[in-house]
């Protein structure tokens, strides 16, 4: 349409311009809807305009969008979901609703040579607010009147509901079936208020609490195992510090978007960033380097890059000798460390000598090594240190006189480097796909820089051999000594596994101070019925480990042996049925178990629609709480800009009502007390609402009827918001106000946090010498565990993973990554996300298989295996690398049309060193403990195959159109 | 309006071309080096100015992957833009199908959650294209595929074609900013606009019956609003990355004036629309490729030309300028365009209020 352009020359386009507004033929334009005569008509008494550009005359229009940029009232507050972001936000008001948010920017900053902190935030947050008034939203209680699972409710009133439930849970207890009663909710951080309110409640009935850390395989299993401890990273602003970082499967772009920033600016700040990722992924775009080995093969590749450091000499001696068992003495004949308790005449004033170990000096002497469990009061003992006041050799082979007679004995550095000899740049080359002299130099150049850090993320923490994975990829920082300053270290950010403000909120959430945790993975197996079809050999160890009281499983075996089914679950705050792994046989055989599923929710989700009971609660812009993450030192609220929608409520109102109406019918009803089978209290329904909303360590009652006081109540009694050591404190008001950095540590942490400094783990015991809480006292790459040196796995080695589906059935590598739409699956059901994807389930194909299939982009597929088959949309994906498939994280049940979901085609496979107790006698260095040691919930071990489904040469409508 | 302006006044710095009459132009750097797709501008953009009464389908600030088709979907082969350097003929221009920016999705969340439906949630109606349709996908072959992504804004035009385009001169460019806007009162939806944007960034209402665009959150840059306060448009500041730098293309102090004039690593998109953005971007780099036997190659990933054709020759020593700065750092040296780059002095990022003395 060039008709009104045309022009002559002298005058310019604006004659043209003009001349059309005296009304000639723009009715001639095409691919332009026309307008109509009356329009052209108009336009003929249009007042001219000499030139728009600059001197427009009617610009009081524009008062249109600036009266759109307008509100009544702002909150803080921020997002209650299983995500590290912990980003605060302003929520802002108009009319009474809430109308839109955007980052709060206000993290002060405490090191100016760092990136700006400011604006932590992703698109996920910058459209909560659509959940507030979106369609998903429950606004009231609702009971189950068809099938679980079939979205037909009947509305009932709190009263109701609440008293159901109360009835059920106190037949239960009543019963003396109180271990039968569940709750989970996951990661106190991101809320933990509302993580406790349900669990100071649980905790109360005598029911059982969930770990949920290891459950989602986000524990990395190796760091207890060389470490003692449960994970401890530095916060991203740490990055930055760095001159060399291999992002090691952490889509860092994708999966911490308001971190992301120090790994993407530390490119202008002469940093070398590597990925290893087996996708050309939305980090790797971002890298220095990509290197792409061949899925669950990095054990061998770190194992390579190990043989490289050590090899070529370019490891740190100083730190193998004193931080880590690499010098300690370990017997040929039994596979276990020499004892000093071994060797007549080695004295040591320790109390345990069988528990104290033996390296050889330069003189050739045996010395005890320092720090031990052997002399230390339980798994971390400050008192004691491992600073070493002699030179122990490193490579001693030899013999010992011991009490059963001579024995040969080698140091662990020596058989790690038998270990590592195995890793030829030939092997590594064949078995990753890495090339031979790309790996080396990566190596080299790991060692060489003055701080490397790897971030380490769940692709390389969802495999089998996962504790393998992480115990060979730890190696590198110890092996070049890259532990405990600040830019160094290895930070596995996976999920969220502990709470800056430990104590406040353990004994909110655990009143009693008697807990009973379960290790989630075990329950769900056991519940589930997997233990039955699991091999023989596993299902014994898992067996065992259960008989020992290695790991705990609750209801717990009753006198005469039987041990009965769950009962009744409450769910809030996470989406479990949709999340679970071994989701088929969740569906068939755990569920129906069930009595009762409560979920208290603010949307619809899988679990919510599979549910008995489903209670409305408030939505994160609806209440008070705090916020926190190991990704940052700060703290900040929740704060409600609104009230609760509808009849929803506060999950602190929710629970606490529920603890009142128990206390009323329990009290009508005159229910005795209950003593508890395994500790020394009554569980006592007659009082449960006084002692939830009572001040436990105070003893004033009442004190915690409000979600607020709970929130100041776990400030009072962190000592990262009130250390005991200064008159400063965090207050709720304060840090509403501003976000505040955190105080100092207690000791669930390595470090202190330091003025001026990125905070940055292990220095507790890099630089004071602490001992490390391993049985040995230092990183321990050596377990002497009987498990681990039957199979094989003393030492960190690459193993090949067990055959879920045959490759030949089954020939594609299923993956399901954690995507940029959703947090788990949170925001996968909103429209502004979806409209910004595909609308529905998607797999990313490499063009190859895809073409091998006859599947095009856009067509629908099945992907399926031995267990499911579920159908989604193919996406063609030329980054990822054939034989793969990626079906993106946690997309919801009701988005397939058979009601599967991404889970559907993931078994559950619990693998036995992960089920231990060590030393297996005291378990000082590996017990169960919720979210710290037990085992991972892995799924990346699955093989598929896809299909293209006749006529589905595209999406089809949800309308069945 | 001359065809080819000298700058709006005798204080425009060097190498500054500035619509004449126009006093000031707002201008935008984007790193594409720091862009990792994640669209927080785009949902940011959205909550503030595109819900609803027929923009849902709209994305004023959209992040398309590239290669790949964009949105709408092929845009850049829908003409418009100028025919030559004089700016005085336009190119003819298409205006885009509804298929080709894709509907809005409704979904049936009610009934599923509430009415007992067995569909699945998904798009009533069906879905073909969307405004992040070809997310990730890129061009080439593992291991050596590529992509990278490209956030894009009204670029509010030295020589916006969308201006002229409109026989009712209801878009007009503000004298004190540059800022280009489509007159709500004024407009009538001819979508002349629309069909003469070279980057297809002005969107018909079909409720309305006018045409919409990016207004750059005048409002917020006013420092409009209860508060008072200066804000950066939102796509810039709720940008997590923090990859947009906003201030004038005639402030010289300014962060933007020297990237783009001074260091010349800022380029603009599509320089032979000719319409003059002022919108610039750091070019992407990526790492290197891989040999068939897993080895890091000296070879460069995103192909040069793939570049050119989007950013022009300038591309070229733009990429070579930030290699060689890079380079620098890494030994240990300063570069005035790294620090520029970063956000250790977040001060520097939005400089609006410049020239408010004047």
């Amino acid at each position: 349409m060039s008709e009104h352009n045309t022009h002559d020359e002298s005058d310019g386009i604006d004659a043209a311009r003009r001349d059309f507004l005296k009304g000639l033929g723009a009715a001639t334009a095409v691919g332009v809807t026309g307008f109509g005569l009356g329009q052209q008509s108009e336009m003929q008494s249009l007042e001219i305009v000499d030139d728009p550009i600059g001197s427009y005359p009617y610009r009081d229009w524009e008062d249109l969008y600036r009266e759109e940029w307008d509100w009544d009232s702002k909150a803080r507050s921020t997002h209650s979901v299983n995500c590290t972001g912990s980003c605060s936000w302003q929520v802002y008001v108009r009319n009474g609703q809430v109308w839109r948010e955007e980052q709060a920017g206000d993290y002060p900053r405490f090191d100016e040579s760092l990136p700006d902190p400011n604006p932590r935030g992703c698109q996920k947050g910058a459209c909560y607010s659509d959940y507030v008034n979106a369609d998903q939203r429950i606004l009231h209680p609702l009971k189950r009147v068809g099938e679980r699972g079939e979205g037909q409710w009947q509305r009932i009133s709190w009263d109701e509901a609440l008293t159901e439930i109360a009835e059920e849970v106190i037949d239960t207890v009543r019963a003396e079936e109180y271990d039968a009663i569940s709750g989970f909710t996951p990661i106190p951080a991101m809320s933990p208020v509302s993580f406790a309110s349900g669990s100071r409640l649980v905790n109360l009935l005598g029911g059982v609490s969930h770990s949920f850390y290891d459950w989602y395989s986000d524990l990395p299993p190796g760091q207890p195992i060389t470490w003692g401890t449960q994970t401890d990273n530095a916060e991203s602003a740490d990055w930055y510090n760095s001159d060399y970082i291999i992002a090691w499967g952490s889509n860092i772009n994708v999966t911490r978007i308001p971190d992301a920033k120090y790994f993407l600016e530390a490119a202008y700040n002469g940093t070398k960033r590597v990925g290893i990722f087996t996708d050309y992924s939305q980090t790797a775009i971002h890298t220095d380097e990509w290197i792409s080995p061949e899925p669950g093969t990095d054990t061998a590749l770190a194992l390579g890059m190990a043989r490289v450091i050590v090899d070529e000499g370019l490891y740190d001696e100083a730190h193998l000798k004193e931080q880590t068992d690499m010098p300690l003495l370990v017997r040929e004949d039994t596979g276990k460390f020499l004892r000093v308790s071994d060797v007549p005449g080695l004295s040591t004033s320790a109390d345990r000598p069988d528990q104290m170990f033996v390296m050889q000096d330069q003189q050739g002497s045996l010395r005890v090594a320092p720090g031990s469990l052997g002399e230390r009061d339980g798994q971390y003992d400050p008192s004691e240190s491992i600073s070493l006041d002699f030179d122990p050799q490193l490579s001693v082979e030899g013999t010992v006189q011991t009490t059963d007679g001579s024995a040969q004995v080698r140091t662990v550095w020596n058989n790690l480097n038998d270990e590592l000899a195995n890793y030829t740049p030939e092997y590594i080359y064949e078995e990753t796909g890495v090339g031979e002299q790309t790996h080396q130099e990566i190596a080299r150049e790991f060692a060489e820089a003055e701080k490397a850090k790897i971030i380490h993320g769940k692709g390389v923490n969802d495999w089998y051999h996962n504790d393998l994975g992480n115990r060979a990829i730890q190696l590198l920082v110890t092996l070049t000594g890259n532990l405990g300053e600040q830019g160094t270290g290895l930070d596995h950010y996976v999920g969220q596994e502990k709470i800056w403000t430990f104590k406040g909120w353990k004994s909110l959430s655990f009143p009693t101070g008697s807990v009973r945790g379960v290790p989630t993975t075990l329950w769900t197996y056991f519940h589930a019925g997997i233990l039955d079809n699991t091999d023989p050999d596993t299902a014994a160890k898992i067996r065992e480990s259960i008989e020992k009281g290695w790991m705990p499983l609750y209801p717990s075996e009753r006198d005469d042996g039987t041990r009965p089914d769950p009962s009744v679950l409450f769910v809030w705050r996470g989406n479990y049925f949709n999340q679970a792994k071994g989701n088929v046989a969740l569906e068939e055989e755990l569920w129906p178990k069930l009595d009762l599923v409560v979920d208290i929710n603010f949307r619809m989700d899988s679990t919510a629609m599979n549910a008995d009971i489903v209670l409305p609660a408030a939505s994160h812009y609806e209440k008070h709480d705090l916020s926190m993450t190991d990704m940052h030192t700060y703290v900040h609220p929740f704060t409600p800009a609104v009230d609760p929608l509808g009849e929803s409520k506060t999950d602190w109102a929710i629970f606490r009502e529920l603890a009142a109406k128990i206390q009323e019918l329990a009290t009508e009803r005159e229910i005795e007390p209950v003593p508890d089978r395994k500790f020394d209290r009554e569980i006592d329904l007659t009082s449960v609402y006084d002692d939830y909303v009572r001040d436990w360590q105070t003893g004033e009652d009442g004190a915690l009827a409000e979600d607020k006081a709970a929130a100041e109540y776990i400030l009072e009694h962190s000592e990262e918001s009130n250390p005991s050591d200064t008159d400063e404190q965090l207050t709720f008001d304060e840090i509403d106000e501003e976000p505040k950095r955190l105080l100092a540590t207690g000791d669930h942490w390595t470090s202190d946090i330091e003025d001026g400094e990125a905070y940055t783990p292990w220095k507790r015991y890099v630089h004071d010498k602490e001992p490390w809480p391993t049985f040995t006292g230092r990183q321990q790459y050596y377990i002497d565990h009987d498990w681990f040196l039957e199979l094989d796995e003393a030492l960190p080695t690459h193993k090949q993973a067990p055959v879920l589906q045959e490759k030949s059935e089954y020939p594609l590598g299923y993956n399901t990554p954690h995507g940029r739409w959703s947090i788990h699956s949170t925001w996968r059901d909103n429209t502004k996300m979806l409209r910004l994807q595909r609308g529905e389930p998607i797999v990313y194909l490499n063009p190859e298989d895809a073409a091998k299939r006859g599947i095009e982009d856009g067509d629908t597929v099945k992907v399926y295996n031995d267990l499911a088959e579920v159908e989604v949309q193919a996406k063609i994906y030329p980054s990822s690398e054939p034989g793969t498939v990626r079906h993106f994280f946690a997309w919801e049940r009701f988005q397939y049309p058979d009601r599967q979901n991404f889970n559907s085609l993931v078994p559950m496979y619990m693998k036995p060193t992960q089920l231990v107790q060590y030393p297996e006698d005291t378990g000082e260095h590996l017990h169960f403990f919720p979210n710290y040691w037990g085992p991972t919930g892995v799924n990346s071990d699955v093989r598929v195959e896809v299909e293209k489904v006749d006529g589905g040469g595209g999406n089809q409508g949800g309308d069945g159109q | 309006m001359s065809s080819q302006s000298d700058g709006g006044g005798s204080d425009t710095p060097e190498g500054v071309d500035l619509a004449e009459g126009i006093d000031h132009q707002v201008a935008m750097v984007m790193d594409l080096n720091k862009c990792i797709g994640c669209q927080t501008c785009t949902i940011a953009c959205k909550t503030n100015w595109t819900e609803g009464g027929g923009r849902d389908y709209m994305y004023w600030n959209n992040v398309e992957t590239r290669p790949g088709s964009g949105y709408p979907k092929d845009w850049e082969e829908m003409g418009g833009g100028w025919k030559s350097e004089e700016h005085a003929e336009r190119q003819p221009g298409q205006l885009p199908e509804k298929e080709e920016y894709g509907r809005a999705w409704e979904f049936n969340h009610e009934q599923i959650f509430y009415e007992g439906s067995d569909e699945p949630l998904r798009p009533m109606d069906g879905a073909e294209w969307g405004p992040n349709w070809d997310e990730d996908q890129g061009a080439g072959e593992y291991p050596n595929s590529y992509y990278f992504y490209l956030p894009r804004i009204c670029n509010h035009c030295t020589h916006p074609s969308c201006v002229e385009a409109c026989p009712r001169s209801a878009l007009y460019k503000r004298e004190e900013d540059g800022i280009v806007l489509v007159d709500q009162d004024r407009c009538r939806g001819y979508r002349y606009c629309v069909e003469g944007c070279p980057y297809k960034k002005v969107y018909y209402n079909s409720v309305t019956k006018n045409s919409e665009k990016c207004i750059f959150c005048y409002p917020r840059i006013e420092g409009e609003g209860p508060e008072g306060e200066v804000r950066a448009p939102s796509c810039a500041e709720d940008c997590p990355p923090q990859l947009r730098l906003v201030g004038f293309l005639d402030d010289e102090d300014g962060p933007i004036y020297k990237l783009v004039n001074e260091y010349e690593v800022a380029v603009r998109l599509h320089p032979e629309y000719r319409t003059e953005p002022n919108v610039y971007y750091i070019p992407p780099f990526a790492p290197p490729q891989h040999s068939e036997r897993g080895e890091s190659l000296d070879s460069e990933r995103i192909p040069r030309n793939y570049l050119e054709e989007l950013f022009g020759p300038e591309v070229n020593e733009a990429l070579n300028t930030i290699e060689r700065e890079r380079a620098k750092v890494e030994r240990g040296e300063e570069s005035e365009v790294m620090d520029l780059l970063t956000t250790e002095n977040p001060a520097k990022q939005y400089r609006l209020e410049v020239f408010d003395e004047e």
